[in-house]
């Protein structure tokens, strides 16, 4: 008699095989297995360059482009008001000394990537969950897998890597144009009322006690939190569009959801990057008591 | 052994194959779900114990009520869904279950024309015939576009080459399915359904194009229709799915005379109006 794959293993083998489809049976163990094949579709034999190419690049410019505008808007208005918040707070309790490390915990460390993440999750992971859940409803996805093209090299791949491509360089944006655009705000708004917020700024000022204050940490971390968060929002939200099952009342549900797990993740993914700045906190602190 | 295109041997499949396949969701994990239900419940299984041989440049229909499994042996078939028991050869070469995707299946250069057209909704005619052609690189630039314009020659939708499909009808988008796929050079071609939603005048226009692939290009290809006639204008066997079971290819008069409870069901009419043909 043939004996079955599971009868075959060890009782330690049994365990592992157990726990394993235990996780793989969780929503949380399947996006990451879904991330995991991801990556492995880039080491596919069967591929083309030039189509992926043209995937990723598509990819990039509609998740990174359509989004300037209200993102630059957004960063604008919220750098004025943090930089108005900030100095003025600041100047009245007389610690002036640290409006540059104040301003770059806030808007770079903090703001910047969360909210840039949540406008692409708003916007281009809900758009690309509807995408290729319509794909999956029409059965797009059945037919470019019978016609030997995979489908995660060929949807999720191009959208994982662009999304987050795009996700790094509109943080960057959104934290060029919080300082220097909202400065700009800033100053209108000086001029326009009489200076009635009482406050003294020039861009000489501003600049330098940001510089001073900006770290390494930061600069790697102005790259690695969007990158973080622009992989978990193109991941989600392909995989509850691949979740849909062949049900057109399913798409906006998966739609909603998208989003929603998206900023829960992000939230999750921040508390765990900000451990760093956390940890060196609590060593600050050691040697100052 | 070399002049089979494809054998099923005892095949079983679970009802939840009905409901389509989740790319979500790793294939480890329904792979070892359908193991235990299989063995729990009988009531779960759509098919069971199919057998079926299809030799090479030979076609097959398979016909039989709706809702009882048709597309989803074409599906799994294709790799779409995975059987609970069983094996399948493609083209004498057995792929274990664990390792039957529609990837591995597509390697061996087996087409499958989906029940609704299915075609990439963001590309234009040209593209979507041209889409996997160029993404395996089969052939230069010229080549390819050679191709395509002959695949669209042939099931006459030249005239549409640079529309989307949601600007074509149904009948349309069929036709240019079929042209995707033939333009793969299919060995094995499997068909849902492809005179649904057809005139009569690209029905029989079709049917030539069908009988041309087998003829010339030693094409096998299954056929899964309601269209009975087909088998008998193709002049090919029907098998028809009966109690979970594919039972004996037979030729069209053959299902016409019997006595069997299948021609009762599936020939009423056609025994009806003409007792003598």
């Amino acid at each position: 008699m043939q004996l079955k794959n599971w009868q075959k293993m060890t009782p330690i083998g049994r365990l592992f095989h157990t726990l394993g489809i235990f996780i793989l049976k969780r929503r949380f163990g399947q996006l990451i297995a879904l991330f995991l094949r991801t990556v492995a579709s880039l080491f596919d034999n069967s591929h083309n360059f030039k189509s992926d190419s043209r995937n990723i690049i598509l990819q990039t410019f509609f998740t990174g482009v359509e989004i300037f505008i209200p993102l630059f808007v957004v960063a604008t208005l919220f750098g004025t008001v943090v930089i108005i918040e900030v100095l003025s707070l600041m100047g009245k309790m007389g610690f002036s000394d640290i409006v540059g490390n104040l301003m770059v915990v806030v808007i770079i460390r903090e703001l910047s990537p969360i909210l840039t993440a949540f406008l692409i999750a708003g916007r281009s992971g809900s758009s690309l969950t509807t995408y290729i859940g319509g794909m999956v409803i029409n059965s797009e996805v059945d037919a470019l897998a019978t016609m030997g093209i995979n489908p995660i090299r060929y949807l999720v791949m191009p959208s994982v890597i662009g999304g987050t491509i795009a996700t790094i360089i509109m943080n960057i944006i959104f934290s060029a144009s919080a300082i220097g655009a909202g400065f700009i705000v800033t100053k209108c708004i000086i001029f326009i009322t009489g200076n009635a917020p009482n406050l003294q700024i020039t861009w000489n000022y501003l600049s330098t006690e940001i510089i001073k204050a900006l770290t390494i940490p930061d600069f790697v971390f102005a790259i690695v939190k969007p990158l973080v968060f622009g992989i978990i929002i193109t991941i989600n939200a392909c995989y509850q569009a691949l979740n849909i099952n062949r049900d057109i009342r399913q798409a906006p549900k998966a739609t909603s959801r998208s989003v929603i797990t998206s900023f829960l993740y992000i939230v999750f993914a921040d508390v765990v990057l900000s451990l760093f700045y956390f940890i060196s906190y609590m060593q600050n602190l050691s040697t100052i008591i | 052994m070399l002049d089979e295109a494809l054998r099923l041997e005892n095949v079983y499949l679970s009802t939840s194959e009905l409901s389509g396949t989740l790319f979500s969701i790793p294939r480890a994990v329904s792979y070892f779900e359908n193991i235990r239900s299989s063995e729990s419940n009988e009531d779960y299984q759509l098919i069971a114990g199919a057998n079926l041989t299809l030799k090479l440049g030979e076609t097959i229909c398979i016909g039989g009520p709706s809702g009882k499994g048709k597309s989803a042996i074409l599906r799994m078939i294709a790799g779409l869904a995975r059987p609970l028991k069983g094996h399948i050869y493609y083209f004498g070469e057995y792929i274990p279950a664990e390792r039957l995707t529609a990837l591995e299946v597509a390697k061996r250069q087996v087409g499958y024309v989906l029940q609704n057209a299915a075609l990439i909704s963001n590309l234009r005619v040209i593209d979507n015939i041209a889409l996997p052609l160029r993404y395996h690189k089969m052939g230069s630039d010229e080549e390819i576009t050679k191709k395509v314009h002959m695949a669209m020659d042939l099931m006459r939708v030249r005239n549409f080459a640079n529309m989307f499909p949601h600007e074509l009808s149904v009948g349309m988008q069929k036709r240019v399915a079929i042209a995707r796929s033939w333009a793969m050079d299919p060995k094995l071609l499997l068909m849902d359904e492809p005179t649904a939603g057809l005139d009569n005048y690209n029905r029989r226009n079709l049917l030539p194009l069908i009988d041309n692939m087998r003829t010339m290009f030693k094409t096998s290809i299954i056929i899964v229709t309601h269209d009975l006639m087909i088998a008998k204008e193709l002049d090919c066997n029907l098998v028809f799915l009966h109690k979970k079971k594919l039972t004996e290819p037979h030729p069209f008069d053959y299902w016409l005379h019997s006595d069997s409870e299948i021609s009762k069901d599936q020939f009423r009419d056609l025994q009806s109006v003409s007792p003598n043909t």
